[in-house]
């Protein structure tokens, strides 16, 4: 299962940080600049995946931003299962899926609207696992919910 | 389109603009710094309002807008890694608002920030409650999320009822949340979210008319499988067809990635299959179709697709093997490993690693791949390869694997890395070491690569290996330890000055290694190799104490041995004499006055090469009766036994079963040592001899130390203590009735009685006998070239060197690690793989595997009618171990057994994998375990078949396993108490109830301690040698032909249940 998704820019900073399973924050500090370092010290040649402490870790760069997932075996299981390679496209179709929301999505649209972004990776993960990859179904409730403000604010004015 | 996000603050504006042009971590925990500040005072100064009316509802909207905000700044700031906990508050009452943005945005805030400690969350059930009983649907998924990600264990109760009945609901969007929700709640509290529950929901959500819901669900399904997948193996023809109806493109396009009908989703379903067929032939033969078609259909060239045959390669290894779809597994593994992408190649060496276990065929047409993938900068790419070596090791690559994986361990840091690695390290070393010498060299490289995981008892098996040598001659073990001796002088000398820095394990080893046997080295003088343990032994050396004694005995007993104290010595010995450890500082003061008053003792003290000798205790003490009667004599009163008080208890614990007549405390049951103190005593540095009845607490018996010399002269009617083949490593045997005894026998106590420390010359000798031998024994057939000189040599001779004996049509690999190995193989029998029981010479004190000790027992126990308590029966054996022609017919095959030894199975890898001593069951003589393997040659049937009419003892390394009478109850302590298991399932059509099992149990020296006959279950205990207890459960289920036995065989050693379990299985198939 999908134990963290983070998107974090080559300086490091943590741009979006998504856990399924709690970890206290200096943890989450430590791991975060740990993974990138590692992330970062590996040239676009060798292969998207890495081991760090236990962890699966795939990771693909977009531009700037890395995009990073960790994934562990599932609660009580010994052997984590997870197709890398299915993670990795799993990313690109989160990529994909932001970009139709949003246009072309850059580093900034996520740091300006950050609670959305969070909104969007809810309808794809939840509990660690991969829930949904239709586009169509991930964006629906989001233009719903967008719809609704909208109406909620005319209403003031 | 997105706009909920703009319109924001410029005070926020400026934070992100901040936080986005920040160049360091400094600079951005600043901003964050004055962030928390500014939101401190905001929540402090609620927003004054009231203006006027139309600006009042513009104040409304507007506070609103800002309140939200607050909570994503707060956000940014526990991102960032700053606590933001003064304004969760503010989150939870976000929760409530009637906006859905604003309520998900305090969700959120929630779910990110809130320990599930927090009690914030408690505060969050109500609102929840709420918002899952809503008219709308977008609230429910929000209520439906929250739950998921905030709900803790203690909370499931309140939500789980709404919950549930929203899995019917009209939504699609809710049905795919609810059901990963109930699956949250069922990990969180299994007792409320039953599995039942979630099961029988699971087989409706399958069947969803929404492909998302039927995809969500197959998540829980996945994970439900992995734990018990027997519910779902009727969903196979289900799954099956979901799967082809995704193959034929029959999901809407929205489906689709990249051309690839919903990738996840067949992932998901290919696994589960393969979770559901593993090991199911049955199950396993409705999915080979789907899996072609499934492997061929998703070849389309792009990552998804390839993401889908990866999927299909692992299910196809983990299922019930069919030649077809490994072949076709095996192509897609060669395409993926010879591709220029790594993230394809990574998969091709996964993928591999998995299907070369049973085929190692496949392998070989990528050596050259591997070799370079082994050498790629990619650490990652390295790494899956060292797994794949690591799975295909046999005997003849060993060498270069176990190289390569210790050459990556030095160059890693990452602990979790090192700890697989060296665990992978000692279990190869163990069960394919070619030689015993390779095997201290690999494992003292081990050690000082990473020292600090290995665990305890490879230090005690290498120690025992180098004491007792392999028992093939004097020579041979002379020179093992020789070569011992020099790898660690070397060591020391390589290193001076840092060699403290040596991990702790490898330093306790060479001290033991130098003071027992630091005579042998010929590069330097007793006396230099004296000065090193001086140098290291040093109070200045920071090392922990067990260490520092371990030194100090190497320099008491080399001390003893060179006759006089040279002033190094004596400085280090005196610095101890006021060491503020007790222990220490004792053994330092008796051996300063052993040394001044009485040196012409040290040499019994201190016997040279008598780690292997029995030894006398008398534990009456009654060597001091003389004395005792003079001081009575003299007027002194008599001892009165103390009460027992409550003071003591710890001592007691320890204890319990020690402290010879003495003090033998009646409330404490029989002398069988528990499992918990057994696993104590295992360690060297607290040692205690193993001794049934009479042994010696790790730091009691020092108030007798004082004698210990008496206790060797004057012990008439001693207890013979059996430490057999004990590494001994506080001084020596009969200084162990007062020193902490000698650690008892290592995991295998082999039968084994250490020849004398008479030959000592032999080790002068110019040839080379063990070398020879060691040649010899791997050379059956023509070998490829020796691994050894491979790795000099270009790739294509590494790559030979490494798949030695995984190519079918190269030159066929040498069988097996021969004879001199068989000390290591012994120990090897830990994780139930011995390679090929290699035959032990003849001369009887050898550390025999199990098959001729099966022999040799039925020989030997004939005689002694009724089972002996087991030390007797341990000493009995080594005394009756020449075989004083019991049984006629047993000696002269175990004559036959190691002429024959040529006959060993050939075949690289089957040889090895021949998982225990007792070769497999013949189906006709089922009785005789030679029959199979043709060993008997042109030996009768008729003594064997005598024999199996008889008792069938189970012997380990000639121990016989004897009965242990215990009741259900204590079998049940021990049950949980035991660390190694073996289960066993057979096929009987002879043994087919419960008595005719028990009978076998009983048969085989273990007691019958209970039979159930409503369950058919029975159970029976053993003890072997003394020490290690063994318990045995069965359950018997007729039907068929026969019955199915479930046996499961545990036992507080490792090294015996493999065994035992395979012997059990002869016996009763």
């Amino acid at each position: 299962m999908i134990s963290f998704l983070l998107m974090v820019n080559k300086q490091g900073q943590t741009r979006l940080s998504s856990y399924y399973e709690w970890l206290p924050m200096e943890e989450r500090v430590a791991l975060e600049s740990e993974i990138i370092r590692k992330c970062l010290s590996r040239s676009e040649l060798q292969c998207s995946f890495l081991e760090y402490r236990g962890y699966k870790v795939i990771y693909r760069r977009y531009a700037s931003l890395f995009f990073i997932v960790g994934t562990k075996p599932d609660l009580g299981q010994p052997e984590n299962n997870e197709n890398e390679l299915g993670m990795l496209e799993f990313i690109h179709a989160l990529v994909e899926t932001m970009d139709r929301w949003a246009g072309s999505i850059c580093e900034l649209d996520i740091m300006y609207q950050l609670e959305q972004v969070h909104f969007l990776l809810d309808e794809m993960v939840q509990n660690g696992y991969i829930t949904e990859t239709s586009k169509g179904n991930i964006l629906k409730p989001l233009d719903l919910m967008e719809r609704e403000a909208q109406k909620a604010d005319s209403m003031y004015r | 389109m997105a706009t909920g996000g703009v319109n924001l603050s410029k005070e926020f504006f400026e934070l992100l603009k901040a936080i986005g042009e920040s160049k360091s971590k400094q600079e951005e925990d600043r901003i964050i710094a004055k962030e928390v500040v500014r939101l401190k005072q905001k929540l402090e100064t609620p927003q004054s309002g009231g203006m006027g009316s139309p600006a009042a509802t513009n104040q409304l909207l507007t506070s609103k807008k800002r309140a939200k905000e607050f909570l994503v700044r707060l956000l940014y700031v526990e991102m960032l890694g700053h606590d933001g906990s003064f304004g969760y508050i503010k989150a939870v009452e976000m929760a409530a608002s009637s906006s859905l943005f604003h309520k998900r945005t305090g969700y959120l805030v929630c779910s990110a920030c809130l320990s599930p400690e927090h009690e914030f969350r408690f505060m969050l059930v109500n609102q929840m409650q709420r918002d899952l009983q809503s008219s709308n649907v977008l609230e429910i998924c929000g209520g439906v999320l929250a739950a998921t990600a905030l709900i803790t264990e203690d909370m499931v109760p309140a939500v789980s009822g709404e919950v549930m009945k929203l899995i019917a609901h009209d939504s699609d969007t809710v049905r795919k949340k609810v059901i990963i929700a109930l699956h949250r709640f069922h990990q969180l509290a299994p007792e409320t979210v039953t599995r039942e529950d979630l099961v029988e929901k699971l087989r409706k959500v399958l069947c969803d008319r929404d492909p998302s819901v039927m995809g969500s669900s197959l998540n829980v399904i996945e994970a439900l499988a992995a734990e018990d997948a027997t519910v779902f193996k009727d969903l196979i023809p289900s799954l099956v067809s979901i799967l082809k109806q995704i193959g034929e493109h029959r999901l809407p396009s929205d489906y689709d990635y990249h051309r690839v009908p919903a990738p996840w989703i067949q992932m998901k379903i290919v696994r589960i299959l393969g979770i559901v067929g593993k090991a199911d032939a049955a199950a396993s033969s409705g999915m080979y179709e789907i899996l072609m078609d499934c492997m061929t259909k998703a070849d389309v060239g792009v990552n998804a697709g390839y993401a889908v045959v990866y999927e299909c390669v692992k299910t196809i290894a983990t299922i019930y093997p069919n030649p077809k779809l490994l072949d076709a597994a095996g192509e897609a593994i060669s395409r993926f490993i010879r591709s220029r992408s790594h993230n394809l190649k990574y998969l091709g060496v996964t993928g591999l690693a998995m299907i070369v276990e049973g085929n190692p065929q496949y392998a070989a047409q990528h050596q050259l791949v591997v070799m370079d993938c082994l050498e790629d900068p990619d650490e990652t790419l390295q790494r899956k390869t060292l797994d794949l070596l690591y799975r295909m090791t046999n005997p003849v690559n060993v060498e270069f694997i176990t190289e390569r994986i210790l050459e990556f361990l030095r160059g890693s840091t990452d602990l979790f890395l090192k700890n697989v690695l060296t665990k992978r390290v000692c279990s190869v070393a163990e069960r394919y070491a070619p030689n015993n010498a390779w095997y201290i060299r690999t494992i003292t490289q081990l050690f000082e690569v990473s020292g600090d995981m290995v665990k305890q008892e490879v230090a005690q098996n290498l120690m025992t290996l180098i004491a007792e040598g392999t028992g093939d001659s004097e020579e041979a073990d002379m020179l093992l330890r020789q070569n011992a001796v020099e790898l660690y002088v070397g060591l020391l000398r390589d290193k001076p000055g840092t060699a403290t820095k040596l991990p702790r394990i490898l330093l306790e080893t060479i001290a033991w290694v130098l003071g027992e046997y630091g005579y042998l080295s010929a590069v330097c003088t007793l006396d230099d190799v004296l000065k090193e343990l001086c140098a290291l032994a040093s109070v200045k050396a920071r090392l922990p104490n067990s260490t520092r004694k371990f030194m100090l005995s190497a320099v008491f007993k080399l001390v003893s041995q060179a006759g006089t104290c040279p002033p190094h010595a004596a400085t280090v010995i005196d610095e101890y004499t006021r060491s503020k450890d007790t222990d220490l500082q004792q053994r330092c003061l008796e051996f300063q006055t052993l040394l001044t008053t009485a040196p012409q003792i040290l040499s019994q003290v201190f016997p040279v090469d008598a780690s292997a000798e029995d030894l006398a205790v008398d534990p009456n003490l009654s060597f001091l009766n003389g004395y005792v009667q003079q001081a009575i004599a003299n007027g002194a009163r008599p001892y009165e036994k103390p009460e027992d008080d409550d003071d003591d208890d710890d001592f007691m614990d320890e204890s319990a079963t020690n402290k010879g007549s003495g003090f033998k405390m009646t409330p404490y049951e029989k002398p069988q040592t528990p499992a918990a103190a057994m696993a104590a005593m295992r360690g060297m540095g607290g040692a205690t001899p193993s001794m049934p009845g009479v042994s010696l607490p790790p730091g009691a018996g020092y108030g007798a130390s004082t004698a210990p010399v008496q206790a060797n002269t004057g012990a008439p009617g001693a207890v013979q203590l059996n430490t057999r083949n004990v590494a001994n490593v506080w001084g020596k045997p009969q200084a162990a009735a007062a020193a902490p005894a000698p650690p008892p026998p290592a995991a295998t106590s082999n039968a084994f009685a250490s020849p004398g420390a008479s030959s000592f010359g032999a080790s002068s000798t110019g040839t080379n006998p063990y070398l020879a031998a060691a040649g010899m024994s791997s050379a059956p057939a023509p070998p490829p070239e020796p691994p050894k000189t491979a790795e000099q040599l270009e790739k294509e001779r590494k790559a030979a060197a490494l798949f030695g004996g995984m190519i079918p049509g190269a030159a066929p690999p040498p069988p097996a690690p021969a004879s001199a190995m068989s000390a290591a193989a012994a120990r090897a029998a830990a994780s139930g793989a011995t390679p090929v029981a290699a035959p032990a010479p003849p001369p009887p004190p050898a550390p025999a595997p199990a098959v001729e000790i099966d022999l040799l027992d039925m020989s030997a126990w004939d005689t002694p009618a009724p089972a002996p308590p087991p030390a007797a029966a341990g000493i009995d054996i080594f005394a009756a171990a020449p075989l004083p022609a019991a049984a006629p017919a047993a000696p002269p095959q175990v004559e036959t057994v190691s002429d024959d030894e040529e006959e060993a199975p050939a075949g690289g890898l089957a040889a090895p994998a021949a998982p225990a001593p007792v070769p497999p069951p013949n189906p006709i003589d089922n009785l005789d375990p030679f029959a199979a393997e043709g060993l008997l040659g042109d030996v009768q049937d008729a003594p064997l078949a005598s024999l199996s009419m008889g008792t069938q003892k189970f012997e380990f390394n000639g121990v016989p396993l004897g009965p242990l009478e215990i009741t259900t109850a204590q079998f049940g302590q021990q049950w949980g108490s035991c660390p190694a298991v073996a289960p066993l399932e057979v096929q009987s059509s002879k043994v087919t109830t419960l008595n005719a099992f028990m009978d076998v149990c009983s048969n085989v020296g273990a007691y019958k301690v209970e039979s159930i006959v409503s369950t058919n279950e029975g159970i029976c205990a053993g003890m072997i040698g003394g020490t290690h207890v063994v318990l045995i459960h069965g359950k018997v289920s007729p039907g068929g032909m026969g019955a199915k036995l479930n046996v499961t065989v545990k036992s507080t050693d490792p090294s015996v249940t493999g065994p035992l379990a395979m012997y059990m299985q002869t016996l009763l198939r």
